[in-house]
């Protein structure tokens, strides 16, 4: 079991996420995170953290689409353990819906 | 009902350190665990026990005091089986329950339980097999 990044961090990418991860899982892209689902070791501590509410347990259902897209980046994209700052307009795309569409599979920085 | 005055009613750094020191205090007497963990650690505990603080302090309290990979760090331990995490959270619950009151004991116990769950399923799911396993040795 594992916890997954899902639609609402996509271009919030408020990053509050990593700094109370104890297990490092968090991957950076250019506008979004994902958990990597082989190291995350379920504890939840990230879930009440994320301010965009986009942290969920992967037993939650309909989420198989966001396991998959955090699975395949999590593996590409680098490692990412020290929060930035978030994106200028964060604020205004918390919340937005079919955000999916603004989705980029760029790497991000990383740590 | 009445809860024994005693026991801790939130959780603090404090409290996790008595509930670490207790809890491995009987591993090491656990005729199931102690093998398995005295060949992991073969010294000194003390900085075994550090680590567990600074765990259990970014499970609970959210610090942070953490970084690891505790998936890797259980991989390579020779002889680890899915039956000694039940021994494991036994131990674990039995020790939180003398130490806690009842919700702040529930608050250990089923962080423990998702966390040995994924451990176990990073260590022993394999897609072609049963799961959860057979306690087959």
């Amino acid at each position: 079991m594992t916890f997954v990044v899902t639609e609402n961090c996509i271009k919030c990418k408020y990053m509050d996420c990593v700094e109370v991860c104890p297990v490092d899982c968090f991957y950076e892209g250019d506008n979004m995170l994902v958990i990597h689902p082989d190291e995350c070791i379920d504890c939840g501590v990230c879930e009440p953290e994320c301010p965009a509410d986009a942290i969920s347990p992967d037993t939650q259902p309909g989420l198989e689409s966001w396991l998959k897209l955090n699975a395949e980046y999590a593996s590409v994209w680098p490692n990412i353990t020290i929060k930035r700052e978030a994106p200028a307009d964060a604020k205004t795309f918390d919340g937005v819906p079919e955000k999916l569409q603004h989705f980029s599979a760029d790497p991000g920085p990383g740590d | 009902m009445i809860c024994s005055a005693a026991k801790l009613g939130d959780v603090s750094e404090d409290g996790i350190r008595r509930l670490v020191d207790a809890f491995y205090d009987k591993v090491r007497l656990d005729s199931e665990l102690a093998p398995i963990f005295v060949r992991a650690i073969p010294g000194d505990w003390g900085p075994h026990l550090a680590k567990m603080y600074a765990f259990w302090s970014s499970v609970m309290l959210t610090t942070g005091r953490y970084k690891g990979n505790p998936v890797a760090k259980h991989l390579v331990i020779p002889d680890i089986k899915p039956e000694l995490f039940e021994r494991w959270l036994a131990l674990f619950n039995e020790t939180c329950g003398e130490l806690f009151d009842d919700g702040v004991s529930e608050e250990f116990r089923a962080k423990a339980a998702r966390i040995a769950e994924s451990l176990k399923l990073a260590l022993f799911y394999r897609p072609d097999r049963p799961w959860p396993p057979e306690s087959a040795r």
